[in-house]
């Protein structure tokens, strides 16, 4: 219908006039909605963050297999070959003493001159298998039934946990969007019908006038879109700002954490925004106009 | 064009608008009503324009029959007619061009002419100095035409007017008459309400209808040919 397109300007004029009349209420609306969706990205990009880790965790998921004292180089290449025919295992490598040594050296950094203190090397070799981490309860099982294991050091018990970290935020996430979900429909759909009793009298004018009713919705569609696209906008800046400050944190504090890129998460979270906000204000401006009845 | 069959409107409050009216409208006529205030002459524009629905007997208008019509109906019927409200209805904070556009914008009118048609309604009018004024900064007189042009530049097929003269001084309300009526030579049927007497009293030709206490006395003139 080419009226329609002739009306666009139209349109978003009466939706600027819209937003005018009442802009008070307008821009505290935004604000709200901008405040709300925030709370959603960041729930939504920790959620994200925690996925990425725990994967990154998952692929590079090892156990440390320390074996009896006194074997020898034979029976420590029997095990070692035996350790390799299960399935799950990848890479199988000895550590030595001297290794396992500056292994630690490294990781306490400075701290490192406590080592100091020992007058002999107080660190024992051990196998470092790297495994599929779908796969440890199995392995774990086949290596207890295997000779001169003395112990297995796994970081199974870590990984749960962070798995359990990642389901309650899944359950956060999803109250969130459950939250966000209504509390932007009720923002919106209330601004909505605020503007038509603000403008009951041109509406019902062009009622008698024999305007059709997506006519006079339609301002008032482009008006809700606006408020939650206006409002996902601030919502992406402040997590924009915070996603930067907590990294820069974040990679000071504790560099070994696996991060996924920020830039990764921001395009996704502004994916996620825009198609958001602008389902959100349609569905509000509808709810909003829907029951506004014959004037 | 309009058919009213024994058509009476009672209001909830009990009052008798109209009793058992009778009428038959063609194409292209040009109808008169006068009665004093009260009388019943804005409520049987009311009934025309589906405002209001008969609470007894049977109406159709432009082959609508009213009392049967969905609201959709009505909306699709209403943009066929050119309304004059008496209290204008006017859209504030926007220009006078601005509001006779607005009446046009959900019509079949391609918008290639739809500029065209309303600067040539409001040059019928007189006002095509006045078309980017706010509405609000018009004279009543003034805002009583853009009305008046924005009913005209729909190109209607009916053109209901309420007391389209109400508030012009007399050569204005006469230019606004002769404009209105000359549309009935575009075969649009041309229905207007007015208390002013004076102002049709020489009308030689048209459907003149008194109406009082909710009754109508119809009375047709037309030019003799030879």
């Amino acid at each position: 219908m080419k009226n329609v397109v002739y009306n666009i300007g139209y349109f978003f004029n009466e939706a600027k006039t819209l937003f005018r009349i009442d802009l008070l209420s307008n821009m505290l609306s935004i604000i709200s909605i901008g405040l709300i969706f925030f709370i959603l990205s960041l729930v939504i990009s920790g959620w994200d963050i925690m996925n990425f880790t725990i994967e990154v965790i998952e692929k590079e998921a090892e156990i440390n297999v320390y074996y009896k004292e006194g074997l020898s180089d034979e029976d420590i290449s029997r095990l070692i070959d035996n350790i390799k025919a299960i399935d799950g295992v990848g890479n199988v490598e000895m550590v030595d003493e001297e290794e396992s040594y500056s292994r630690m050296k490294e990781i306490l950094g400075d701290e490192a001159h406590i080592l100091e203190l020992f007058e002999d090397n107080p660190f024992s070799p051990f196998i470092e298998v790297q495994i599929n981490i779908s796969d440890s309860d199995n392995i774990l099982n086949q290596l207890h039934d295997i000779e001169n294991i003395d112990f297995i050091r796994d970081n199974k018990s870590v990984i749960d946990r962070l798995k359990d970290i990642v389901s309650v935020f899944e359950v956060i996430g999803l109250l969130a969007v459950i939250a966000v979900g209504v509390s932007t429909l009720m923002v919106v759909s209330h601004i909505i019908r605020q503007g038509i009793y603000n403008n009951r009298d041109e509406i019902n004018t062009l009622k008698l006038l024999g305007a059709p009713q997506i006519f006079i919705d339609f301002p008032f569609l482009v008006e809700g879109l606006f408020l939650t696209l206006a409002g996902g906008i601030i919502a992406f800046v402040m997590l924009f700002i915070l996603l930067n400050y907590g990294y820069g944190q974040v990679e000071m504090a504790i560099p070994f954490i696996p991060l996924p890129s920020a830039d990764n998460i921001i395009r996704r979270i502004v994916m996620f925004i825009i198609v958001t906000s602008g389902i959100l204000g349609i569905v509000g401006s509808l709810l909003g106009v829907a029951n506004q009845g014959d004037s | 064009m309009i058919e009213a069959k024994d058509v009476s409107l009672i209001y909830e409050n009990g009052t008798v608008a109209l009793k058992d009216v009778n009428l038959y409208i063609n194409p292209g006529e040009i109808v008169y009503i006068t009665g004093p205030s009260g009388s019943g002459k804005t409520s049987l524009l009311k009934l025309f324009m589906g405002i209001e629905y008969p609470t007894s007997g049977s109406l159709k208008v432009m082959g609508q029959v009213m009392e049967k019509s969905k609201s959709s109906d009505i909306g699709k019927m209403r943009r066929k007619i050119g309304p004059v409200f008496q209290e204008f209805k006017l859209i504030r904070g926007r220009t006078a061009f601005e509001n006779v556009m607005l009446g046009m914008r959900f019509l079949d009118i391609p918008p290639k002419n739809m500029k065209e048609y309303a600067i040539e309604a409001l040059k019928n009018v007189g006002l095509q100095h006045k078309a980017s004024s706010l509405v609000e900064m018009l004279s009543w007189g003034e805002s009583q035409r853009v009305a008046i042009a924005r009913a005209i530049a729909r190109r209607p097929s009916l053109i209901l007017a309420d007391e389209p003269t109400g508030n012009l001084d007399v050569d204005n309300a006469m230019n606004i008459m002769d404009l209105l009526a000359s549309f009935k030579d575009e075969n649009t049927t041309v229905i207007i309400t007015t208390h002013a007497t004076h102002l049709i009293a020489h009308k030689e030709e048209g459907t003149f209808i008194r109406i009082r206490n909710g009754s109508l006395q119809v009375e047709k003139r037309e030019v003799a040919t030879i």
